[in-house]
């Protein structure tokens, strides 16, 4: 046994664990593909005993995987190889609100919600708004580069982040950027490590910039005959003097789902191959009169709910964010695909048409979601529950094959927001070229000179 | 056949509200959300009208005209009931008394043939305002209703009561108060928020509904926020665990 462990429980007491309980469930993120394998689990208090943690595991040769919510789906956070997994649910601290410039310090290990319910009393928020609130940490929102349910309107975390606090694999504490609007002094660190997936550094604090909350909102839920009508909408709603805030899609098969694991009457009386939902800050009322009439006489919408008040947008976004919790117990197979919007509908086309070909006698069910407004879909496949994981993780891997190579042709990305971890290694070179990666792995080697921060995510060494 | 139902709306109970100096009324921009049981009993109203055919349905909402109006209109009629009334009152003095008064009179206007409303609001919590229209009006009445279903000029009604359920038979014209099990509301579809906006919306102010004496009867004296939850104690071992529910938070 390395003996660095030893001297890490010494260190840390109770907040250093090797029970096989522990390891399990801080050993991995919400992927099930990779067994968790860590040697330990330590939970650091503060910055200085994260640092002191990555300077004892840098001399005794110790590799670290940084660990917040665990709420990701590319095994970025996953320990496969006996690793030691820095958990950074302790650093709790939530620093008091900036008014005039707003702007928050936090800990990393704050939970999106928390952030959220604390800058609520202000009339603020940090416009990252992910289904797994309630459990995503700031710390690993900003490594991943987390998107979301607003990025149409507000961008990724790092349009969010002003700067953070991080430490290097060696033990150095870095204070990159702050509470600085205009900041134009050298590289931007701190933006480097928005969406490194903790490879280069360990975020432990992070300096946000907020946005005012959104005025009223109206949300609709509109049932489209095709995934071009879906986008014909985004185009016509976006002709209108409206601020869209989410353009969400989800297949009947995803909706179908959701029923049944939740049990709830479905949204509309009828049904149609795809639905989006849509929300919008509530203009005038003359304005959304205008509106629903223009999409019921417009042609690409054939059915539709409206949200009257809060509690019915509540409701009716429910039918969006619990699709990935419906399908969990279908082990799904996920993929987070990007393509330009303009060419959803003839990616679509060719998705359809492709997973009609499925060359297997049974093919595979596959779900459909995503932001359209970001050209952004998850394309989750499901294992049929007589196949063993062996026989379905071979036949999704051919069908990746595929699903990129159309990707690629459509100049997409085959990572729009969950990141590369361990999950999407195999074809980061599909959109990738030699160069950019020669030049990602010389910064990997600048920040981690020994390759123990995460190793083997996003590519290898 | 004629339905009266009842559409009013509460402040969210998502939302914290903050109280006004004077502890009488809540301050500050207040959301409002249709209330939780209203929306029972619209379902219950459009879900017999479909069953059944021939029936008109028509939603009552009391308070602030303009407001009220607008969930009368979203929340009612744009779900299919066919009708809307508004009784312009002050949501801040007006009582369940004299709410059941106003609802009283709208009936000798209507004389629907059944009145559902949702068994309380979800803000005021006072569970009266059935029971005391079915008093004033000498007519049969079920609370808390969970299922409703026309037999000719009976209703069977099942009533959530401790421990069970209780199935009761009443006649037309009664009053019946919805409960959460009722039913799963439906959406205002898009044609249905456009058709809801010729729908008809009468409007009263008190004065025009001969009630004599309109005061309400019971005044709000004080209203108080909950105090805040105690914070937690993190405990050593299960012996400390065992101790500290035995001897401080006395449970076991």
């Amino acid at each position: 046994m390395n003996p660095g462990l030893a001297v890490l429980q010494a260190r840390l007491g109770s907040r250093f664990s090797t029970d096989p309980e522990h390891l399990r469930t801080w050993g991995c993120d919400w992927t099930r593909a990779f067994a968790p394998q860590p040697a330990a689990v330590v939970w650091p208090a503060d910055t200085s005993e994260v640092a002191d943690i990555l300077a004892l595991c840098s001399h005794h040769h110790l590799a670290v995987v940084p660990s917040g919510g665990r709420t990701g789906l590319a095994a970025a956070a996953v320990a496969t190889n006996g690793e030691i997994v820095l958990s950074l649910d302790r650093l709790q601290h939530l620093g008091p609100v900036d008014l005039a410039g707003r702007t928050v310090t936090v800990g990393a290990g704050v939970a999106n919600q928390a952030l959220q319910d604390h800058l609520r009393p202000f009339g603020l928020w940090w416009p990252v708004d992910l289904a797994s609130k309630g459990s995503a940490q700031i710390g690993g929102n900003l490594a991943t580069n987390a998107g979301g349910l607003r990025v149409l309107r507000y961008g990724h975390a790092r349009h969010w982040l002003l700067g953070v606090q991080a430490v290097t694999m060696a033990g150095e504490v870095l204070e990159l950027g702050g509470p600085l609007v205009k900041d134009n002094s050298g590289y931007a660190l701190a933006q480097l490590l928005a969406g490194s997936e903790g490879t280069l550094a360990v975020i432990t604090q992070a300096t946000l910039a907020l946005a005012p909350l959104p005025g009223p909102t109206q949300t609709l839920l509109l049932a489209c005959p095709s995934l071009a009508a879906v986008v014909e909408t985004l185009t016509w709603l976006r002709g209108r003097p409206i601020v869209i805030d989410a353009f969400e899609v989800f297949s009947e098969f995803c909706l179908q789902h959701v029923a049944r694991h939740t049990g709830q009457r479905r949204p509309l009386p009828t049904t149609a191959p795809w639905y989006a939902l849509v929300e919008f800050e509530d203009p005038q009322s003359l304005e959304i009169d205008t509106i629903l009439t223009g999409l019921l006489e417009g042609g690409a919408v054939s059915d539709g709910a409206v949200a009257v008040d809060r509690q019915h947008s509540a409701r009716l976004w429910q039918w969006r964010e619990r699709i990935t919790e419906s399908l969990q117990a279908f082990t799904p197979h996920k993929n987070d695909i990007a393509v330009p919007v303009a060419a959803l509908p003839a990616f679509g086309a060719d998705l359809l048409a492709w997973l009609d070909q499925q060359p297997h006698p049974h093919p595979l069910p596959v779900a459909v979601f995503g932001h359209v407004g970001d050209g952004n879909l998850h394309i989750n496949t499901l294992r049929p529950a007589e196949w063993t994981t062996e026989r379905f993780a071979l036949a999704c891997k051919s069908l990746d094959d595929d699903l990129f190579a159309l990707v690629a042709a459509h100049r997409g990305s085959i990572s729009a927001e969950h990141g590369i971890g361990l999950v999407k290694k195999p074809w980061l070179h599909l959109t990738r070229g030699p160069a950019e990666l020669a030049v990602m792995r010389a910064t990997k080697r600048a920040w981690d000179p020994q390759g123990l921060l995460n190793p083997g995510k996003i590519f290898d060494l | 056949m004629k339905i009266l139902v009842s559409a009013k709306r509460v402040s969210d109970p998502n939302a914290k509200l903050a109280i006004s100096g004077d502890g009488k009324w809540v301050e500050g921009d207040v959301e409002y959300v249709m209330n939780y049981f209203c929306e029972n009993a619209i379902e219950c109203a459009l879900a017999l009208a479909e069953e059944h055919g021939d029936v008109e349905t028509v939603a009552l909402g009391i308070g602030d005209s303009d407001e009220t109006g607008r969930f009368v209109r979203q929340g009612a009629l744009a779900r299919g009931i066919d009708r809307g009334i508004v009784v312009s009152a002050d949501e801040g003095t007006i009582d369940s008394d004299l709410i059941a008064r106003v609802y009283q009179k709208i009936v000798e206007k209507e004389s629907p043939d059944l009145v559902l409303i949702g068994k309380q609001s979800v803000d005021g919590d006072s569970n009266q305002v059935g029971q005391l229209l079915a008093e004033y009006l000498d007519w049969p009445q079920a609370t808390f209703a969970s299922k409703v279903e026309l037999k000719g000029d009976q209703v069977e009604v099942t009533r959530e009561v401790d421990g069970g359920l209780e199935v009761v038979s009443l006649s037309l014209p009664c009053v019946i108060t919805a409960d959460l099990r009722l039913n799963e509301p439906r959406f205002a579809s898009l044609a249905g928020i456009m058709k809801a906006k010729k729908k008809p919306l009468d409007e009263y102010e008190l004065d025009d509904l001969d009630l004599g004496d309109a005061a309400p009867k019971v005044r709000i004296a004080k209203m108080t926020t909950p105090s805040g939850r105690k914070s937690g104690v993190l405990v050593k071992d299960v012996d400390d665990l065992v101790a500290k529910l035995r001897g401080e938070a006395r449970v076991i």
